[in-house]
């Protein structure tokens, strides 16, 4: 092959998500007819999760596939534009915004300031919320321990009355099974059902409501430039269609969950009505002005975000 | 930037090779452990990418110290070192006379059950084979029991604290292995009872077949007013691991709560029995400094390493070269045993996880077995790197509190029967996972 | 028994009882590194204290802190990276002493020597790395002065400054491994 490049992923080796992101290294491959050949590593395998940016910038990994809002401690507007809390009810949604509403533009420019090319955006999908106890609506968060991912989320649940803690993932299904937390934030429905976490905590709410990720796929920007044009095509066409086959997969994987769990005669899944979601948006959105304050970077996103809001009639 | 040497040209095998004699041949020049790492972290980052490279070990370095879970080691240290400075195990030593009964061999059995109570309350070693070291050694020596079976019984039973839940071998294995730790901590109990159990049969054993091995019975009874005077030394004990154990199980705390909650606990004991002072307190803090220093510069040279021979391909190289040994699991599950007891000899079980658990856990799960149940039989095998010969922490803790005339050949020969235990409880596990309750 | 293996035995016990003692070797620096090290002792013990005030506040009343992990996090980052330079200057650092402990005297210091100054040309690479490290967190693309945060809610600058603190340790070990190399020279001669 002509190109070699190693990408590090924020997924384990096995997780779903990690499947998929080594189906987009097959096809790169296939469609490059060889020319490129990308091995994906599994998270921390040559550096932590949250510092694959600085070795991607300083090209000891390719590449990455993440989290954007990993990078919420450099510039805030990382973590706004990766989860707007309350935004988006559907990856369609965000994706639509990064490829045609201006966010491709942002991340850009955020990550271009960096040494870093974007290539495009996938999404594991709407992330299915856990929990211990029945949850109809925002008033009943009150009260509620709950494990709070990084980043702006923790705030919107503050601000709904929740207690977030903050705890590594590997002890949330202990915290959660002894109660040590009520409730947590952690993966899509389907993962989480995998994982038995709708068993010890029966009252999941589908489809969530608090957290679609922006999961970015980006690399050295030198690398990037010694790319022939066609090469460089076929590395973004590729991402799209990686895209499709991840939220497709996953909403199949979830729906499949659900049909699971809803015959589950322990486990009662909750889905939150209009009102209650869009008294959580609204939280969502005081949070996005305050992360706005924070930054000029993050105030250009929270404008860019709140036009294509504006403009789709999605922001009453 | 242009360094000389190219060591990628050697391909993954020879340079496999070659990273392995180089760690072994500087670990045996007498260089610090977590310094060889790194520096053989340092040589193949230059020598296989070159400059650019370097700042992945830093990044690895920063990333280790950050770690919340990693926050249980120093409280745990911190526990055993407030611990080491109070009577509370003297105490709790004198209870479990009550227990032992009146058999023959009743102290070492004694010495067993205290190491029981002391390991549910820690999660290290060192403090307790210290302690024990100094309370029930020349117990057993001035009784005239055999010096082998008493050095054995303290080294062992001192070790356990790593096998009976709390343990931070197994929360670094949860971490590394990044499965739930409480589940770890549940399936260990019956196992590192039974090891426990083990020393105990062994004991009476050498007790009733060895002429001379110990001292006869003491015949006279203790009378009902020292019975519960000696009871007392149970309470505060049993208090601490109430509190550790009870936090993780009752949904109070997680487990990396749970080890200050510990600290706590003793903290309050020694306040209860009137012994707490500053100096105590900083004495145990300015120790915990040191050996925390020690464990985590060892990660620290595990983790820097790793990467760069992840970075270089080698994990997939030697996880395809373990699962090609055969097709039966389990022959390759007694092959990763092998290759423990060796880098177990020589290495600090730290520096041991972080090194070879990323590549066998995934081996272990893709070959559908249970990461839980292999977590505890790792840190079944990590009791026998704790004695085993010529790096063997149990002994070294040993030594330095020994009568002078106790040397450390004598003690690592005192050593190989509970090894040859220690192996016995690995192979059990092995043949039945099911001890683990998994 | 030679003096220098009892030497190794009372490292052991150094290790074990926690009396301060400095390598002889270490110099004036060592003493120093010794008394700054209370403050980092006194770190982890305020980081116990934190935790469990958590655990009170969240299980009592229902109101946990959003800043008590993450500084029991940062205490105990700086306490493992300076317990790596306290190491050094104690000579405490767990080393193989199967070969190192049959060699003649002289060999050994020769040996001390050679590994302090090699330990000192890592721990120098080391601090050029981590140079790289801090002005990725300390400045933002455009110069300007930025510390990275956590990026969580309450998003405090410890990645930064845990960064400049591996930055500084690195550059005090090259220095302690130095004085060490020269004093172990020294002592070779004399
Ligand atoms: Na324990
Ligand atoms: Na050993």
């Amino acid at each position: 092959q002509e190109h070699s490049f190693k990408f590090q992923s924020s997924d384990p080796a096995g997780n779903p998500n990690f499947e998929f992101q080594q189906g987009w290294a097959d096809l790169v491959a296939e469609k490059s007819e060889g020319a490129i050949e990308i091995e994906i590593l599994p998270v921390g395998s040559v550096v932590e999760y949250n510092e694959t940016l600085d070795a991607v910038a300083a090209g000891i990994l390719d590449g990455q596939i993440c989290d954007s809002s990993y990078w919420a401690g450099k510039d805030p507007a990382f973590g706004l534009i990766s989860n707007p809390v309350g935004a988006w009810s559907d990856p369609e949604q965000m994706i639509d915004f990064v490829e045609n509403g201006g966010g491709k533009e942002l991340m850009q420019e955020l990550l271009g300031s960096y040494g870093l090319q974007f290539i495009g955006v996938s999404t594991p999908g709407l992330e299915a919320f856990v929990s211990r106890v029945p949850l109809e609506g925002v008033d009943d968060l009150n009260g509620v321990k709950m494990r709070a991912p990084e980043g702006p989320v923790a705030n919107v649940f503050s601000a709904a009355g929740a207690s977030p803690v903050n705890l590594p993932s590997s002890e949330v299904y202990t915290s959660l099974d002894k109660g040590v937390v009520d409730a947590a934030d952690y993966s899509v429905f389907s993962v989480n059902h995998q994982q038995g976490l709708n068993e010890i905590a029966p009252h999941p709410v589908y489809p969530g409501f608090h957290s679609l990720p922006l999961v970015e796929v980006s690399m050295n920007k030198t690398k990037w430039d010694a790319l022939p044009d066609d090469m460089k095509t076929l590395l973004e066409e590729t991402v799209k269609e990686f895209q499709q086959t991840q939220i497709n997969g996953n909403r199949e994987a979830d729906e499949a969950a659900l049909a699971e769990a809803e015959v589950d005669p322990n486990i009662t899944v909750h889905n939150w009505s209009e009102e209650e979601r869009a008294k959580f948006r609204k939280l969502g959105v005081a949070e996005w002005e305050r992360i706005a304050s924070q930054s000029p970077m993050a105030q250009k996103v929270f404008d860019t975000l709140t036009a294509h809001l504006q403009e789709k009639g999605m922001l009453e | 930037m242009e360094l000389g040497f190219n060591l990628q040209a050697l391909g993954i095998e020879w340079g496999t090779a070659l990273m392995f004699g180089m760690l072994i041949a500087l670990l045996l020049t007498g260089m610090p452990l977590a310094f060889v790492t790194l520096l053989v972290a340092l040589i193949f980052a230059l020598g296989w990418f070159g400059p650019m490279s370097i700042p992945l070990i830093t990044s690895r370095v920063y990333s280790f110290v950050m770690n919340f879970v990693f926050v249980s080691v120093p409280m745990f240290v911190l526990m055993a070192a407030i611990l080491d400075r109070s009577g509370i195990a003297r105490d709790l030593f004198d209870a479990m006379k009550l227990f032992a009964g009146r058999v023959r061999g009743s102290v070492a059995i004694q010495t067993v059950f205290v190491s029981v109570i002391l390991a549910a309350m820690s999660g290290i070693i060192g403090g307790e084979i210290v302690l024990l070291g100094l309370l029930a050694l020349p117990q057993m020596l001035r009784l005239g029991y055999d010096r082998s079976l008493a050095i054995g019984v303290v080294c062992a039973g001192g070790s356990l604290g790593t096998m009976i839940p709390p343990s931070i071998v197994l929360i670094i294995y949860g971490l590394t292995a990044n499965v739930s730790i409480g589940d770890l901590f549940t399936a260990s109990f019956l196992p590192g009872f039974m090891l426990a159990m083990f020393y105990c049969a062994y004991i009476l054993a050498r007790a009733y077949l060895t002429p001379g091995a110990v001292p006869d019975i003491d015949p006279t009874p203790v009378p009902r007013e020292e019975k519960l005077r000696l009871l007392k030394g149970l309470a505060l004990p049993i208090l601490v691991v109430f509190m550790v154990l009870g936090s993780i199980y009752g949904g109070i705390a997680s487990v990396t709560e749970a080890s200050a909650i510990g600290v706590g606990g003793v903290l309050l004991s020694t306040v209860l029995r009137g012994e707490f002072s500053y100096k105590l307190l900083r004495d145990a803090a300015m120790q915990t400094l040191a050996t925390v220093g020690m464990i985590v510069w060892i990660g620290i040279g595990a983790t820097a390493i790793v990467g760069v021979y992840n970075l270089m391909g080698g994990v997939d190289f030697v996880s395809g070269m373990i699962t090609g040994i055969s097709d039966n699991p389990t022959v390759i599950v007694l092959v990763m045993m092998a290759i423990l007891f060796v880098l177990g000899a020589f290495l600090d079980w730290v520096g041991i996880a972080l090194l070879t658990m990323p590549i066998f856990v995934p081996i272990i799960t893709e070959l559908g077995m249970d990461p839980v149940w292999f977590g505890v039989l790792f840190c079944m095998n990590m009791q026998v790197s704790f004695l085993s010969p010529p790096f063997g922490p149990a002994a070294f803790y040993l030594k330095s509190v020994a009568p002078p005339d106790i040397s450390l050949g004598l003690i690592f020969r005192s050593l190989l029967p509970f090894i040859a235990l220690q192996i016995l409880a690995v192979g059990l596990l092995i043949a039945f996972p099911g001890i683990t309750g998994r | 028994m030679t003096k220098d293996q009892r030497e190794g035995e009372i490292d052991l016990v150094a290790i074990t009882e926690g009396a301060a003692r400095i390598a002889p070797e270490a110099g004036l620096m060592g003493r120093m590194v010794d008394r700054v090290a209370y403050i980092f002792a006194a770190g982890i013990v305020i980081a116990a204290a934190v935790l469990l005030m958590e655990v009170f506040l969240r299980y009592l009343l229902n109101r946990p802190t959003i800043w008590a992990h993450e500084t029991t996090v940062f205490l105990c980052g700086l306490a493992f990276t300076f317990g790596g330079l306290y190491c050094t200057s104690r000579n405490s650092h767990i080393r193989v002493v199967l070969i190192y402990d049959w060699l003649p005297n002289g060999v050994r210091r020769v040996f001390n020597v050679i590994i302090s100054i090699i330990s000192a040309i890592a721990s120098a690479f080391f601090a050029y790395a981590a140079w790289h490290m801090v002005t990725r967190a300390v400045w933002a693309p455009s110069g300007e002065i930025r510390l990275e945060t956590t990026g969580s809610a309450w998003s405090p600058p410890t990645p930064a400054l845990i960064k400049i603190f591996v930055f500084v340790i690195m550059i005090l070990l090259v220095v302690q491994f130095l004085i060490l190399a020269v004093n172990y020279a020294r002592r070779a001669k004399g």
